[in-house]
Order: C-alpha cells, then sequence, then structure tokens
C-alpha cells in the first residue's frame, strides 16, 4: 500500500512537473512573439532548440519517468509481487492447514466411522449374546425341569436306599457280633500261642544246655587227649631220664677225659706252630737254593753264550784270515762282495760282448751260406745244362746219322729207280720198292715216333732228374737252415731265459733292497732306535755280567761257609748257622732214614728165609694181592701155587697155574672138602718130598 | 697349503708324501710290536683311524727323519726309504718295509700344478695303509724284542748332512718278498714292498 501511496506521489510529482513544463513552454512561447523575425527566428530557433531541448529534456524526463515509473512499477510489482507471493504463501498455509484440517477432520471421521462400525459391532455381537443368553436361558430352564424332575427321581432313590441301609446296618450288626466271637476265638488262640513259645524257649534252652555241654565234652575230650600226650611224653622223657642219670654218672669221668684233652691239645697247638715255623725256614731255604741254582743256570748260559759270541766274532776275524783279504770289519767284507759283485758285472759284460760278436759272426756266416748254396746251385745247374747239351749233341749226331743213313737208303733208291728207269719191269719191282720204301718209311716213322717219346721220356725224366736235383738240394739247404733255425731259436730261448732269469734277479735284488752303488747310497740317522737298543743291550749284557760276578763271589763265600756277608746285595740270605743246623737235621734224617731201610731189609729176609725153610714155601708177591708159593722140593723151577686174597679177612683162593692142574686130586681134596689151605700145602710138601725121595 | 689350490704342486707332492710315510712308519712300528700298544693313541686321518705313538723320543726322532727326507723329495734326490727292523738278541734284521720313489724330474718348482684331486691320492693312500695293516696276517711272529731303524737310499752325489751316517743296506739273509700296492701324486710314485725272513718251518 505504500507503494501505492508512493507511486501516487511520483504521480502526483510528475504531474505537478509536467504542469510546470508546459507552462513555461507557454510562458516561453508567449514571451517571445515581441522581438522583430530574426528575432524572431532566433526566437524561433531559440524556440526550436528549446522547445528541442525542452522535447529533449521532456522526453528525458519522460524517460526518467518512465524509468521511474518502471522502477516504481517494478518495485510496486515487486511489492505486489512481494504481497502476493505473502498472500499466496500465506493462503497456501492457510490451504495446508485447511487440508491438515481436512485430513484430520476425514480421519476423525474414519475413526468415528470405526467406532461406529465396531459399536455397531459390538451391537451385533450383544445382540447375538443376548440370543445366545437367551437360548442358554431356555435350555437351563429346561435342564432345570430336568433336574427337578431328576431330584424327584433321585428323592425317590434316597428313600430306597435309606431302607438298604437299614438293611444293611442290621447286616453290619450280625457281622459285628459274629466279629466279636471271633476275636474271642483269637484270643484264646494267643493265648495257646504264647504257650508254645514258651515250650518252644524252654526247648531252645535245652538245646542251648546240650550244645554247652556238647562243646564242654569235646574240651574235655581234647583236654584228655593233650593229657595222654603229656603222659606219653613224661614217659619218654622218664627213660631219657633215666638214660641220662646214667649218662650223667659218666660225667666225672668225661670231665677227667676232657681235661686230658685240652691239654694235648694245646700242647698240639704248640707243636704245631712249631712244625708250621719249621716248614716255612724249610720253604724259604728251598726256595733260596732254587734261586741259587737258577742263578748259576743263568750264569753257564750266559757264559755259553760269551763262548758262542767269542766263537762268532773269531770266525768273522778268521774270515779274514781264511779268505786272504785284508778284513777286519763286515764292511770289508761288504765291499769284498761289492767288489766280486762288480767283477761279476765286468765279466757279464764282457760275456755279453762276445756273445753278440759270435752272433754278429753267425749271422755273417749265415748270410753268406745262402749265396754260397746259390753259388752251388748255379754251378750244378750249369752243369747240369752242360749235361742235357752234351746229351742232346750225341742225340742228333744220332739223328744226323739215321738222316744220313735214310739219305743214303733214299739216294740208293733214288739211284735204283734212276737205273730201274730204263728197264721195263718196273712195276712189281717198283711196287716191291715203294713197299719196302713205305715199309722204311714206317720204320723209319715208327722208330721217329718211338725216338721222340723216348727223347720226351729221357727229357721229362731229365727234368724230373733236374727237379729232384734241385729239390735234393733245397732239401739240403732246407735241412741245414731248418737246423740253423731251430738251434738259433733254442739260443735266442736260452738267452731269453737267462734274461728273464737276470731281470727276476734283478727284481729280486731290488726287492730285497740292493742297489746300484755308483749311482745311490744308504744313509741313516746316527742317532736311530737300533743302535739306541743295541747299545742298550750291550750295558744290560755287561751289568747282567758284573751281577753274574758278584753273584759267583757270594756263591762261593756261601759254599765256604763263612760268616755275615757285607755286599750290598738285593739276595736276603739268612744267617749261615741255621742252614748248617737244617743241613746236618736233613743228614742225619736221611741217615735214620737209610738205617732203617737196611734193618727192614734185614729183617725181612731173615724172615722170608725162616719161613722157606720152616714151611717149605718161598711165597713171592708177584702182583698185588697175589701171592706166589714155590716148594723146596719143586721138581722144576716154574713149578708154583698161586694164590689171590679176596676181602680184607685173610682168605685165598687159589688160581689155576701149570702146576696146580696136576695137583687136581689133592685140590679137591683138601680145598673142596676139607676146605683148609695149610692141609693142602703140607699135602704137596709130602707129596713132592715123597716124589723126590723115590726118584 | 698348495694342497688346498686346485692341483698338486712338486711342493704339494712333497708334503703329501711325507705324511704318508709319518702315518705309514707308525702303522708299521704298531702293527709290528715294535712299541707297546699303550705308547699309541688313535688319530683319525685319510678317513680311517690310525694310531699314532705318543713317545716323546720315537717322536722327535721320526720329526727329523720326515723333515730331512720332504726336503729330499723336493730335490727329487731320494730313491727309497725303509724301514729296517731288527732282533735284538741275534742283531739279525727280520723285516724290510720298503718304499720305492719315482719322482718326475720335469715338475720343476715354477711349473703348473698337476691335475689330480687330493681325494683320489688319500683313496690310493688309504688302500696302502689298509694292505699293511693286512700284512700282519702272513708276516711271521716277532717273538724277540725288536728295534727299528729308517735308512734312505738317496743319490750318490747328495751331500750327507750332520748326524747322518753311510750305512749298510742290512739286507735280509734268505728273505721272502711281497709286493704291495702302490700310488701316485703324478710328481713322485710310492711303490711299497715288504721283505721278510724266511722261518726254517715253511
Amino acid at each position: 500500500m505504500d507503494d501505492m501511496e508512493d507511486d501516487t506521489t511520483i504521480f502526483s510529482t510528475l504531474k505537478s512537473f509536467k504542469s510546470l513544463i508546459s507552462c513555461p513552454d507557454r510562458s516561453l512561447l508567449e514571451t517571445e512573439p515581441a522581438f522583430g523575425r530574426s528575432g524572431l527566428q532566433n526566437l524561433y530557433t531559440k524556440r526550436v532548440e528549446l522547445e528541442e531541448a525542452a522535447e529533449r529534456v521532456r522526453s528525458h524526463t519522460n524517460l526518467l519517468q518512465l524509468t521511474q515509473e518502471k522502477q516504481q512499477m517494478e518495485l510496486s510489482h515487486k511489492r505486489a509481487r512481494i504481497e502476493l507471493e505473502k498472500e499466496a504463501n500465506s493462503s497456501s498455509r492457510d490451504l495446508q492447514r485447511e487440508i491438515d484440517r481436512n485430513r484430520e477432520l476425514l480421519l476423525q471421521i474414519r475413526r468415528l466411522e470405526e467406532r461406529e462400525e465396531k459399536a455397531n459391532q459390538a451391537l451385533n455381537e450383544q445382540m447375538e449374546n443376548n440370543k445366545a443368553l437367551k437360548r442358554n436361558f431356555e435350555e437351563l430352564h429346561k435342564k432345570a425341569n430336568e433336574k427337578d424332575s431328576k431330584l424327584a427321581e433321585a428323592d425317590q432313590m434316597i428313600s430306597e436306599l435309606k431302607d438298604e441301609t437299614r438293611r444293611l446296618n442290621q447286616q453290619i450288626q450280625i457281622q459285628e457280633s459274629k466279629f466279636s466271637t471271633q476275636n474271642l476265638e483269637i484270643q484264646a488262640l494267643q493265648e495257646q500261642l504264647d504257650v508254645q513259645r514258651k515250650k518252644f524257649q524252654d526247648v531252645s534252652q535245652r538245646y542251648q544246655n546240650l550244645q554247652t555241654s556238647h562243646s564242654t565234652s569235646t574240651e574235655s575230650e581234647l583236654k584228655i587227649k593233650e593229657l595222654e600226650r603229656r603222659l606219653a611224653l613224661q614217659e619218654q622223657d622218664s627213660v631219657i631220664v633215666k638214660n641220662m642219670k646214667s649218662e650223667v654218672a659218666r660225667l666225672p669221668e668225661l670231665e677227667r677225659e676232657i681235661k686230658r684233652l685240652r691239654e694235648e691239645n694245646t700242647f698240639l697247638r704248640e707243636t704245631k706252630e712249631n712244625n708250621s715255623l719249621l716248614r716255612e725256614e724249610t720253604e724259604g731255604l728251598r726256595r733260596k737254593l732254587e734261586r741259587m741254582e737258577r742263578a748259576m743256570e743263568e750264569k753257564l748260559k750266559v757264559e755259553l753264550e760269551k763262548e758262542k759270541l767269542e766263537h762268532e766274532l773269531q770266525a768273522w776275524e778268521n774270515i779274514g784270515q781264511s779268505t786272504g783279504l785284508n778284513i777286519r770289519k763286515p764292511e770289508d767284507l761288504s765291499r769284498e762282495v761289492i767288489q766280486i759283485q762288480q767283477r761279476e758285472l765286468n765279466l757279464k759284460q764282457q760275456n755279453y760282448t762276445l756273445n753278440s760278436s759270435i752272433r754278429s759272426v753267425e749271422k755273417a756266416r749265415t748270410e753268406l751260406m745262402p749265396e754260397i748254396a746259390q753259388l752251388r746251385a748255379k754251378a750244378q745247374e750249369e752243369q747240369k745244362k752242360r749235361e742235357n747239351q752234351d746229351s742232346l749233341v750225341r742225340r742228333l749226331q744220332k739223328r744226323v746219322l739215321l738222316l744220313t743213313k735214310e739219305r743214303d737208303g733214299m739216294r740208293a733208291i733214288l739211284e735204283s729207280y734212276d737205273s730201274e728207269l730204263a728197264t721195263s719191269e718196273y712195276s712189281p719191282q717198283l711196287m716191291l720198292r715203294v713197299k719196302e720204301a713205305e715199309d722204311m718209311l714206317q720204320k723209319v716213322q715208327t722208330h721217329n715216333t718211338e725216338m721222340e717219346t723216348q727223347l720226351s721220356k729221357a727229357q721229362e725224366e731229365a727234368g724230373s732228374f733236374k727237379l729232384q736235383a734241385q729239390m735234393k738240394l733245397h732239401c739240403i739247404v732246407f735241412v741245414f737252415l731248418r737246423q740253423k733255425i731251430e738251434e738259433l731259436e733254442s739260443e735266442r730261448q736260452q738267452l731269453e731265459e737267462q734274461n728273464n732269469i737276470l731281470e727276476m734277479r734283478l727284481e729280486r735284488h731290488n726287492l730285497q733292497g740292493g742297489y746300484d752303488p755308483v749311482t745311490t747310497k744308504v744313509i741313516h740317522l746316527q742317532m736311530n732306535p737300533t743302535s739306541i737298543a743295541k747299545q742298550q743291550r750291550t750295558e744290560e749284557v755287561e751289568q747282567l755280567r758284573v751281577e753274574c760276578q758278584r753273584l759267583r763271589d757270594r756263591l762261593r763265600k756261601i759254599e765256604a761257609g763263612g760268616g755275615m756277608t757285607t755286599d750290598d746285595t738285593t739276595l736276603i740270605i739268612p744267617p749261615s748257622q741255621e742252614i748248617l743246623d737244617l743241613r746236618k737235621q736233613m743228614e742225619s734224617a736221611e741217615l735214620k732214614n737209610q738205617r732203617l731201610k737196611e734193618v727192614f731189609q734185614k729183617k725181612i729176609q731173615e724172615f722170608r728165609t725162616a719161613c722157606y725153610v720152616l714151611t717149605g714155601y718161598q711165597i713171592d708177591i708177584t702182583v698185588e694181592n697175589q701171592y706166589r708159593l714155590t716148594s723146596v722140593y719143586a721138581e722144576h723151577m716154574e713149578d708154583s701155587l698161586l694164590f689171590k686174597s679176596t676181602g680184607p679177612v685173610g682168605s685165598m683162593q687159589l688160581l689155576e697155574t701149570d702146576f696146580s692142574r696136576t695137583l687136581t686130586g689133592l685140590v679137591d681134596l683138601h680145598l673142596f672138602h676139607q676146605k683148609s689151605i695149610p692141609v693142602f700145602l703140607s699135602a704137596v710138601t709130602i707129596e713132592l718130598f715123597s716124589r723126590q725121595t723115590v726118584t | 697349503m698348495s694342497k688346498t689350490l686346485k692341483g698338486i704342486t712338486l711342493k704339494g707332492s712333497a708334503e703329501l708324501v711325507a705324511e704318508f710315510f709319518s702315518f705309514g712308519i707308525n702303522s708299521i712300528l704298531y702293527q709290528r710290536g715294535i712299541y707297546p700298544a699303550e705308547t699309541f693313541t688313535r688319530v683319525t686321518q685319510y678317513d680311517m683311524s690310525l694310531q699314532l705313538t705318543t713317545d716323546a723320543k720315537l717322536k722327535n726322532y721320526l720329526t727329523n727323519v720326515i723333515s730331512q727326507l720332504k726336503e729330499w723329495l723336493f730335490d727329487c734326490t731320494v730313491q727309497k726309504l725303509v724301514v729296517v727292523i731288527t732282533c735284538l738278541e741275534t742283531n739279525e734284521v727280520l723285516e724290510r718295509w720298503q718304499f720305492d720313489l719315482e719322482c718326475d724330474k720335469t715338475a720343476k718348482e715354477g711349473s703348473a700344478p698337476r691335475e689330480k684331486s687330493i681325494k683320489a691320492i688319500q683313496e690310493e693312500i688309504r688302500s696302502v695303509i689298509r694292505q699293511i695293516t693286512a700284512t700282519v696276517t702272513f708276516l711271521p711272529l716277532l717273538e724277540t724284542a725288536c728295534a727299528f731303524d729308517l735308512l734312505i737310499y738317496t743319490d750318490k752325489d747328495l751331500e750327507v748332512p750332520e748326524q747322518w751316517e753311510e750305512s749298510g743296506p742290512q739286507l735280509i739273509d734268505q728273505s721272502e718278498e711281497v709286493r704291495l700296492r702302490s700310488f701316485t701324486t703324478t710328481i713322485h710314485k710310492v711303490n711299497s714292498m715288504v721283505a721278510y725272513k724266511r722261518t726254517n718251518s715253511t
């Protein structure tokens, strides 16, 4: 609205301005006619200019106005628009509000409608419920009626039942009476039960009493047994006691014996100790003796070794003297050996050279040999050729002679023919001569052929002879060559063998450690283990020798039986007096032994001779437990009886001998029947005596 | 050490051979019972267990000889090494263990190393030492006390050092010889053999 007011003011101002403008225009117009034409023109021009200017101004003002109006219009438009928009907004807002209200109202309407519907539904339901209730009610009514009917029936029933109950009560009473009677019976029975129980208890008590009495009886029986056993034991003890009494009576004697034995024991122990001491001493002495003997043996061995070494040394020294060379040490010997070996090598070399020269000579010889052979062959060939040619010449001469003879014959024939030409009867003679000529021809031809064959044969034979001769020559040459080859091969084999042997010897020499002294030498450290060990050995040997000497001296001193030895030796020899005493004891014991032996022997001999003389039998023990009896009156030396002792009692058995077979009668009588050996023996002596005296 | 390089030089070969001799001589002394078994201790070498002496004097002696031998191997002037076992009672030589050495003189100090693996050489040495141990089965028993000596066969013109002297070859009278295996480092070749006195029972 303000804009409208502004617009109005603007309009009003415009209007006023317009009015102003129009007035001055008029004024201008009105004021200017007074001037002259020029002035009018000037005025006109001025007026025109003014008008133009006014128009311009007007246009400008119009423009401005328009623009202002426009702006105002715009402003007003804007305001209007704004207002309109505001109104629109407000209207829209109102619209929206309305719409919302509408919606809400619609919603309310719907809700209300729904409620209505629900209410309607509820109404309907209520109606239905009502109807249902009504129905129920009617049913209940019916039921009630029925129940009433039933009640009536039930009442009837009740009455009936009451009657029954009365009846039953009566029955019950009857039953109760029965029950009571039964109870009484029960009580009576129970009383009986009690009585029975009491009886049972009595019986059980009695049973227990019985059992106790049984147990007591068994115990008493056991006691009785034990007592009986004790009795028996006591009887045994009494018996033992009696025995003991008898033994006890021996006690004092036993005590006496014990005392005696103890005394003997002590005495024996003392003597045992002495004995052991003596034995130890003797053993010690024996060991010392053994040691001394060993020392002596070792000394002997060392002496032997010394002698051996001396011998060896002498042998080594003698080598020098025996071989006549200047040898003092083994090195000289080795040197000599080396020299000999060198000589040997030289000789071998010479040998080789000689062999090689021989071989070369033989080679030359062998080379010359075939040439010689060839030459010989050639000479022989030429000889042969010459001979052949001689033979040919001879043949040819023979041929020539034959031919001349033929020619002469032919000439004679021709002459005869010529001579016979004049004659007339030529044909048979001619024929004859022709035949003769033909015969001669044939003969000559055969002779020719024969000669030719003979010639060929001879030529062949000559050729074969030539070949044979050549072959023989060749054979001879072959044989000769083969011999040579064999000899050479054998020589070659020998030389090969020698070569192998020498190579093996060389190899062996090399393996054994030999070397060529010209190119090699052998060196070793001076302080090497072997030399050190040898030195130690020699020192040991010297030490042993020194010890040996010392031992010898000691031995001599000991044998001399001197006093204490003052040497600081390791041997512990007891004082010599004890040794002497013990030796004396030993000697005395040995003497005693010997004397006893002699005495025993004498006595035995005496006894045996006495037996022999008195009994007449010589009894010898040949084998253990076998006794041979030889009679005094025995006819032969071998006649003897053999007895064997069986058992320790002293029983004897006769063994079979040749002599005993002759005495079978006596054996049967005295041994089998009478079973007495002395009788048998005496019978045998009587028999033999009788035999002797008779014969 | 030249041994660890690929190939064998003269110096390396000399050391290998000297080492072999050291262990070989110890084995011989142990096997033949020259020194009591309790004076030896077990060591591992060439992939086998060997015996080495603990006796100080003996060790000293062996190191002296082996070190001198190494020098001579380097100069290629040694031809043989011999272990001589002598019976002390009779002063007879009972056994001789001889090792021939062939030296390839073309292998000088500065020449190229030879192609042979250390393992192969050790394998060969192992088989030689095993064979030495096995020979004990057929060698006659040494019942008496014995001592040993080491002899070295060298070139004639070699200068004999101090503490060394010339000696005889100490040959065995009536011996049986057995050739054993050999091994080679391509510069030194070692041939082994054993000679023993023939016993009267054989």
